[in-house]
């Protein structure tokens, strides 16, 4: 070392760089291309179901987030990583939780918010402290909640929206044994989310491929049936009425819970890294979906459930293991 | 004369308080729902910054070093307390859009800060001077955010109706979220051009391109 300098003013003379070190040669492109066929089925079901106003949204949305990140990284200089497919699966991801019949302003302005206040101020790709299709959908919902619900924007179907009638009329106003329809998308939400078979298949494609983990989606849906159970089981000796406490499977039957644990919460820069915070983070997820379903204003509480407790990775980041050679922090 | 202009000028744009040395954020985001509220909390302070600067800068020969800042407080509340009775008796409407954030111009930190950096230090015209710069740069400030995010949320400035009938307001602007965002993408403006104008003047811009300062972990451009 130079003496009479302090340490700062040694500048380094080693190149560092950020981790990865190692990789196995999967891209982004691999997973994204990943990402996109897990998603195929959901949206083959959506437009089954809703016709051409289903692929008018996703296409629309798909565009705009493209558009979007290719102009600002133009705009601010940055090389282009539009080629990497992320932005296109952050529109189709975002599309999937807006209604069919979404006016086209708000898949647009929802797209590119999306992109640019979800992703690309932070940084872009990796960089992003949410989750980019949640930031656009809250935008979205607490400015236009009208032409976000879906019963406002789809008079035509003949399909019932299952949380609104849960919300306010209980969960023994859904038929009995309507359980199997509900599976199979006979339900009103969000155009892709609520395909929940297919999203389950997609999700399932996922964790066989290894884009996501296992432990997020299965500890938030642990988190969900576990708290939701506690409610029917206990819930009018704490004074919620019987109907307004449904049987913990109908959470996971009904709007984009399946949707938001596998394809949401499992985005790799917005939920922790280590295996006990993964089970903490999925518990927490899982356990404000059911209290925003119960006590909350809005009907689905998996999106603001996933967007609050992502706010909390830094923190869920501190359970870990001590590093290799090093001390536990 | 010219000293006096340079005190006076610094407020309005190089040192302009919210959004260059980025002071007195609690009003900034909390009031600015609408250009109105916006203009009526700038008066506000303007009012008791240019005043409490008067004051501190008569007596600072006077007051005890140890003490100096509980004196500006008292000084500051009084002024406080002093608008709030009038706001409360000719502008009631007003004050209850406000509400506590009139009472909060006590701890502001624009009011304390000007206090100790430059009122207790210099004679009385340039206090003035200063706090009439820094007081006008505020509203200015308050008031551009404030129509910008009536204009978004609500379709509307000062209480007109402005973006036609088709309009849809982007709602999320006049709640809280939307202050931040606001405020953020302002602060990256105001950041933008003045690298832009740096470069034009054929200097090094000052604002720093990333990392902690230590010249170690910078963002190459």
């Amino acid at each position: 070392m130079t003496q009479g300098k302090t340490f700062t003013e040694i500048r380094p003379r080693f190149v560092v760089d950020t981790p990865p070190f190692m990789h196995r040669g999967y891209t982004v492109n691999a997973m994204m291309r990943d990402m996109l066929i897990a998603l195929a089925p959901a949206a083959a079901a959506a437009i089954w179901q809703y016709g051409i106003e289903a692929f008018r949204v996703m296409a629309l949305a798909a565009g705009i987030c493209v558009l979007t990140q290719s102009l600002w990284e133009k705009a601010l200089g940055r090389q282009s990583r539009v080629f990497d497919g992320s932005a296109l699966v952050t529109g189709v991801l975002f599309a999937f939780l807006l209604p069919a019949g979404a006016p086209w302003w708000l898949v647009a302005t929802g797209s590119a918010l999306t992109v640019i206040l979800g992703r690309e101020v932070f940084g872009g790709i990796g960089c992003n402290p949410l989750c980019p299709p949640l930031v656009g959908w809250a935008a979205m919902t607490v400015s236009w909640p009208v032409y976000m619900d879906p019963t406002a924007v789809n008079l035509s179907s003949s399909l019932l929206d299952p949380l609104i009638r849960m919300k306010y009329y209980g969960w023994t106003a859904l038929s009995q044994g309507s359980e199997m329809a509900l599976l199979l998308g006979g339900q009103l939400g969000g155009l892709g989310s609520a395909q929940i078979a297919a999203v389950l298949a997609g999700g399932l494609y996922l964790l066989v491929r290894g884009v996501v983990r296992w432990e997020i989606p299965a500890a938030c849906l642990a988190g969900v049936l576990i708290t939701g159970a506690v409610f029917w089981r206990f819930g009018p000796a704490m004074g919620i009425g019987p109907a307004s406490a449904p049987p913990p499977h109908l959470y996971l039957l009904t709007g984009s819970t399946i949707f938001v644990a596998f394809f949401l919460a499992t985005e790799h820069s917005s939920s922790p890294v280590a295996v006990g915070g993964m089970f903490a983070y999925g518990l927490l997820a899982g356990f404000l979906t059911v209290l925003i379903r119960i006590f909350g204003m809005y009907p689905d509480g998996a999106p603001f459930a996933v967007l609050l407790t992502s706010l909390g990775t830094p923190m869920f980041d501190l359970i870990r293991a001590a590093p290799f050679g090093g001390k536990r922090s | 004369m010219a000293s006096v202009w340079k005190e006076f000028s610094k407020g309005l744009w190089a040192e302009i308080p919210p959004f260059r040395v980025v002071l007195g954020l609690c009003p900034t985001l909390a009031v600015t729902k609408s250009a109105e509220n916006g203009i009526g909390m700038g008066l506000a302070v303007i009012f008791v910054l240019v005043l409490s600067n008067a004051l501190i800068s008569l007596v600072r020969k006077i007051i005890p070093k140890k003490v100096r800042i509980v004196c500006f407080i008292a000084i500051a509340a009084t002024l406080v307390v002093a608008i709030e009775l009038l706001m409360q008796a000719f502008t009631y409407p007003l004050y209850q859009q406000l509400g506590i954030f009139v009472p909060l111009i006590v701890v502001n930190c624009i009011i304390l800060g000007r206090a100790e950096a430059f009122a207790a230090k210099n004679p009385v015209h340039l206090a003035i001077a200063d706090g009439l710069g820094m007081g006008i740069g505020f509203t200015v400030a308050l008031t551009f955010l404030g129509s910008l995010r009536e204009l978004l949320g609500a379709g509307q400035l000062f209480g007109h109706a402005v973006m036609g009938g088709s309009f849809k307001p982007f709602t999320i602007m006049i709640e809280a979220p939307g202050a931040f965002i606001a405020l953020g993408c302002l602060l990256a403006l105001m950041n933008c051009i003045s690298i832009v104008s740096a470069r034009r003047a054929g200097k090094e811009p000052s604002v720093n391109a990333g990392g902690c300062g230590c010249g170690c972990c910078e963002v190459k451009q």
